[in-house]
């Protein structure tokens, strides 16, 4: 029996039991200890670099900081692309369905409660957020991108408000084009993930996109940031540095907007493109495509060209389509087109005919309007004039666009001179513009085999007046301003300066002289010559001519010799002008594609491209500083802006109405004068016939323009003022008989106020013809 | 027979004939205001590792209590509670005499096998495991008593079969009979952690009580061939077995634990990353205020704090095998010899886990580990150590002392 409530109780231990006590002690106390500490030393100084690098690996998470992409500017510091902080929403379905399956959750998140608000806020469909949400494996699935600051406080209010946890804001970037689409083919645009695609954007990419930095936070397992942790890693964004271009935007508007008057007026199926340069720097002041687009959204196409895609019943084909209309729509013609430049080219044949020593300014040249050529298999090259040009010296030739007399300087040059000029004015390489998309054209002429073949001089022949050859529109203009800037070969260039995010040059761009082509007496002799083209009676460049300006230039007509062979005729026009002819300070080239013809204006570079570029030119001298000298015929046919004479009595208002060369008639019988037509400072041909009311107010009737095609310019006036309207002009200034209406600024039939000022596009109809 | 009665006990002990010095100390034990004072060593160490404990484990607990409930103090100041209050019980323990715990013991292991039976009919389940009963205001698991329970009454037996220790009928197989229905409880809960600690612990009070060393090799062989046949056989055991050697063989499932404990550990280095500056408790960690605290010390207070702690562990428990070697009888000796040992074999355990020295299983890190009822029942040990270093003559501990 034994009883374990205490018989034995207060009996010493035993030596069994302290010994083994002893044992144990030493055990449990010491070496289990030591086991245990050994075990940590281990973990905690041989093995800590290890656990530590992976406990952090887990515990930190890294943010991008995106950098802001630099701001492209224009020469004048008009913003032209700029990057605004946006905002990408995503979701995490994990944690929504962990916080929602959770009854004790003090979080809010609510499937159907978050794609509701996300769907009133965001304008997403409702479905599609919850299709998002099956993906419940999933911690980020994107909402909306590139969302604005507005709306996303609109998201985090929300968010707040119903203490969600699984929405979240990211912070990105947005790119802006404020002038949308002006320039649009220069200054290209950024995809979604702000890399560049297109323009600058593309070609300067590396500067405009700045370096990510990250920050690298310590978070909770479920990505929160820790609580009282300032551990921070922070690697700073460098943000991307701000082009500044040549481009300015008032020249690049001017360009445009006369690039697409062209365009309309002249039914130009192609459309076209225009190019203004400094011819002393290589600066691009303006590249204007007719197609513009608007950059903030460069993926929309026009409407008529989305009408044409959304015709296309196959899916597959209708996408291909829309890739290729994109592609078309960003294409910078200006670079990656080629044309054969025409008589345009003319330019170069007289320079490296002049510079060549092989002619000279009194070289003569007779035009009988053909001539044969050796290899052209007894057919007889024609002239445009097919009655021939007769008798001419180098100008004359120049202003008459004579063939004849350039396929004889060409000949005269010879095949290996003339490409020794045509490589050396910069026409088979490219140019080095800074423009991502440049086509070399080197492969676009005839080889040295064919060209060269003193059997067959038809290729030389043709090329002296710039057919059977391509070049890209940049070449042309930048071969051009060697021409006439004292013979310099120029490198075009559109960014002028780079500067980083801290203001420092980055990067400069000095004027690149490429080489020297032709002498400066040569060229101050060209620019002169083709001042004469433009202004000089005869000249076939007249309607460019802009009163108080020397402008000279050269008009060009082709058909595209690859249709031709296919039985197409397709015109390709254009005019290169420069401006002033005694120091030439920037040059203006207008290339029209395939005009279809129905236009009331003739077929021709003559007709079509030069009055555009002297519109150019008229507005864009005095903007860059050049001022206008008249002349007294000049003077004479200037406008006159109508000063205010209401409420002085008759006699004083005719006197002076009369001294500004304008004339009056009166309505009325009373002393003072009510009312005049036209209003106070609008401008009128001088001549034209001011109406002032005594007593009676003007008349509000309107009227119906008549139709003022081909009239000379006092015809046109009696026309218009006979109906109670009144007319300014523009384009060929002369009263000579030739000079006749080509184009109006309101339609014929159009009913209009009374007292309209309407405005009329002089043409000089005596040359007209494919020069 | 043996008799489990403790009702009659009071007057049995009336009946039973001392001899002088016997009955003296009886009568001095009785009167606690004649019982000298409690060791203060031993009590000092406690309450450094008690208030070190319920430190770390407001550092361990409070990123999970924030995100949980806003409330980051709601796990520390329910331990502050429970340690406050069982501090007091602690004292309380200390002032009974030695002999109510002899009285007691058969009683109490009844009551904790009644309880562990009680507990699959009326327990909380939790991870398919089934060890909680639950009192209203707190939860316990009946395995924390009857850990004590085991204490006490194997040492009342030790006293009573005395010599008869080295036979097998009374050595043996009593003790034997008590840790197999123990032990077959909790497996049915199931409950491995607490089965090895009341195997590990009835062995030492039977080794320190003087069963033969050749039971022990018979023993520890039938607890193997048991062992590897619970391993095989259970599919939870076995799996962490493999996890134990290759914890990186699934990350994210069965090694996620171990794997951010030794992360957490291993981050700490020489001098750790600050009290309350831990990372791995941010959700990484399971258990972080739990089972796993000790890795929260290492990573906090690197490796200099976390040998402190177990240099602190370790000096309690020397104290505790001092006091047993001192103490004034056969009964105070095996008890305070079985709470020190079940002391360090939790300690032990639990580092191991946290250090992946052994499989993972989850055993809590005395004083420490956040939890009301196993902090009490581990004070109340104490307090019941400190009742038995009363008993020690002052001159002789002193004497000791001096040497």
């Amino acid at each position: 029996m034994a009883n374990f409530g205490g018989k034995s109780y207060g009996q010493r231990p035993n030596k069994t039991i302290l010994s083994r006590t002893l044992i144990l002690m030493i055990v449990c106390g010491v070496v289990a200890f030591s086991v245990l500490g050994g075990r940590l030393c281990k973990l905690m100084i041989a093995d800590h670099d290890y656990y530590e690098q992976r406990a952090v690996e887990q515990q930190t998470r890294a943010t991008t900081v995106k950098a802001n992409r630099g701001t492209i500017y224009d020469t004048d510091g008009n913003v032209l692309a700029m990057s605004a902080t946006a905002y990408t929403v995503f979701i995490s379905p994990y944690e929504i369905l962990k916080y929602s399956s959770d009854p004790d959750s003090k979080y809010g998140d609510d499937p159907e409660l978050i794609a509701q608000g996300l769907s009133d806020i965001l304008g997403v469909e409702y479905d599609s957020i919850m299709e998002m949400m099956e993906d419940t494996e999933s911690w980020y699935k994107t909402v909306a991108t590139k969302i604005d600051t507005d709306i996303a406080d609109q998201v985090r209010e929300f968010k707040s408000e119903h203490n969600i946890v699984g929405i979240h804001i990211e912070t990105d970037s947005k790119r802006y084009y404020p002038y949308g689409d002006l320039a649009s083919h220069v200054i290209g645009f950024v995809g979604t993930d702000n890399y560049g695609l297109e323009g600058l954007e593309a070609q300067y990419n590396e500067y405009l996109e700045g370096t990510d930095g990250s920050v690298v936070r310590l978070t909770t397992n479920e990505g929160v940031e820790m609580l009282f942790e300032n551990y921070e890693n922070y690697n700073p964004a460098t943000d991307g540095s701000n082009l500044k271009t040549t481009i300015d935007v008032t020249i690049q508007s001017i360009a445009e907007k006369y690039l697409q008057e062209a365009v309309a007026q002249n039914d130009i199926l192609n459309g076209g493109c225009c190019i203004i340069m400094d011819v002393n720097t290589g600066e691009i002041l303006a590249m204007a495509n007719a197609n513009g687009y608007d950059l903030n959204s460069p993926w929309t196409l026009s409407e008529e060209a989305q009408a044409e895609i959304d015709a296309i019943e196959d899916e597959e084909e209708r996408s291909e389509a829309l890739y290729t209309a994109q592609l078309a729509q960003w294409r910078n013609m200006a670079i990656s087109d080629t044309y054969e430049p025409g008589s345009v080219f003319k330019i170069i044949t007289m320079a490296m005919g002049l510079d060549s020593g092989t002619v000279s300014e009194d070289s003569s040249f007779y035009c009988s309007g053909s001539m044969d050529v050796l290899g052209r298999g007894g057919i007889p090259l024609n002239c445009w004039r097919h009655a021939g040009h007769g008798s001419q010296n180098l100008r004359e030739a120049a202003m008459h666009s004579c063939n004849v007399a350039f396929v004889n300087i060409g000949l005269q040059v010879g095949a290996d001179t003339f490409y020794d000029y045509v490589e050396a004015f910069g026409l088979w390489d490219k140019t080095g513009v800074d423009l991502a998309g440049e086509t070399s054209t080197r492969g676009l002429w005839w080889t040295d085999e064919v060209f060269k073949n003193p059997q067959n001089l038809s290729q030389l022949a043709a090329a002296s007046f710039g057919q059977t050859f391509n070049v890209t529109p940049i070449q042309m203009i930048t071969a051009v301003a060697a021409a006439v800037n004292g013979g310099y070969l120029m490198e075009p260039y559109l960014v002028s300066e780079i500067t980083d995010a801290s203001g420092e040059v980055v990067y400069s761009k000095e004027p690149t002289v490429v080489r020297q082509v032709i002498s400066e007496e040569t060229s101050a002799l060209v620019a002169d010559i083709l001042g004469s083209v433009v202004n000089d009676e005869g000249g076939t460049g007249s309607n460019a001519a802009v009163a108080g300006y020397s402008i000279g230039g050269k008009t060009g007509t082709t058909t595209k010799t690859t249709l031709e062979a296919q039985g197409i005729t397709e015109y390709m026009v254009s005019f290169c002008g420069v401006a002033p002819t005694e120091d030439p300070e920037i040059a203006v080239l207008l290339v029209l594609d395939n005009p279809s013809g129905e236009a009331e204006t003739y077929v021709s570079g003559g007709a079509m491209a030069a009055p555009y570029v002297g519109k150019i030119m008229s507005e864009v001298l005095p903007y860059v500083g050049v001022d206008p000298v008249y002349d007294e015929d000049e003077q004479a046919l200037l406008d006159v802006s109508v000063p205010r004479v209401v409420n002085s009595d008759i006699a004083s208002a005719r006197s002076e109405l009369e001294a500004l060369g304008l004339n009056v008639r009166v309505e009325g019988d009373g002393d003072t004068v009510t009312s005049q037509l036209p209003g106070a400072g609008v401008e009128v041909a001088p001549g034209s016939t001011v109406i002032i009311y005594a007593g009676e107010e003007a008349s509000e009737e309107s009227v119906s323009v008549p139709n003022l095609y081909g009239m000379t310019m006092s015809q046109a006036q009696q026309a218009l003022e006979s109906r109670g309207l009144f007319m300014r002009t523009s384009g060929a200034q002369a009263t000579s008989s030739s000079i006749v209406v080509s184009q109006q600024s309101v339609a014929y039939g159009e009913e209009v106020p009374y007292g309209t000022v309407i405005e009329v596009t002089m043409i000089d109809s005596s040359n007209l013809g494919n020069y | 027979m043996i008799r489990y009665d403790g009702g009659s006990r009071g007057r049995e002990v009336e009946e039973h004939v001392y001899d002088r010095e016997e009955l003296t100390r009886e009568a001095q034990s009785r009167t606690a205001t004649r019982r000298g004072p409690m060791d203060l060593p031993f009590f000092f160490l406690t309450m450094i590792i008690l208030t070190v404990g319920v430190i770390m484990v407001l550092s361990a607990s409070f990123a999970r209590a924030y995100y949980q409930s806003d409330d980051p103090t709601r796990y520390f100041t329910r331990q502050l509670l429970f340690a406050v209050s069982g501090t007091a019980l602690m004292l309380l323990a200390s002032r009974f005499p030695v002999y109510i715990y002899r009285r007691f013991s058969m009683p109490l292991l009844a009551a904790s096998i009644f309880l562990l039976i009680l507990v699959p009919i009326i327990g909380a389940e939790d991870n398919g495991a089934t060890r909680w009963i639950n009192l209203g205001f707190t939860t316990f698991q009946p395995s924390e008593i009857t850990k004590l329970a085991v204490i006490l009454a194997f040492a009342s037996m030790i006293c009573v079969y005395k010599d008869k220790m080295k036979t097998f009928k009374y050595g043996v197989l009593p003790f034997a009979i008590i840790l197999v229905v123990v032990v077959g409880l909790l497996i049915l809960e199931p409950h491995l952690s607490a089965s090895v600690i009341i195997i590990a612990i009835g062995a030492i009070m039977m080794f320190a009580g003087g069963t033969r060393w050749q039971y022990f090799a018979i023993g520890g062989g039938v607890v193997a061939v048991l062992g590897v046949l619970l391993v095989t056989q259970m599919g939870y055991a076995s799996s962490r077995i493999s996890t134990w050697l290759d914890p990186f063989s699934d990350p994210q499932g069965d090694g996620f634990q171990i794997i951010q404990s030794l992360y957490a550990v291993g981050s700490g280095g020489l001098l750790g990353l600050g009290l309350g500056q831990g990372r791995q408790k941010y959700l990484y960690l399971p258990e972080e205020h739990n089972d796993f605290i000790f890795a929260v010390v290492c990573e906090e207070l690197g490796l200099i704090g976390a040998l402190l702690i177990l240099l602190l562990f370790a000096l309690l428990i020397v104290r505790g095998y001092w006091l047993a070697l001192h103490a004034r009888d056969r009964f105070g000796a095996l008890v305070i010899t079985g709470i020190t040992s079940l002391l360090a074999i939790q300690v032990f355990l639990n580092v191991a886990v946290v250090t992946n020295l052994v499989p993972c299983t989850g055993i809590s890190l005395p004083f420490f580990s956040y939890g009301g009822t196993a902090l009490w029942i581990q004070l109340v040990e104490m307090g019941i150590v400190l009742s038995i270093s009363r008993d020690i003559p002052l001159k002789r501990r002193k004497k000791d002392e001096g040497k």
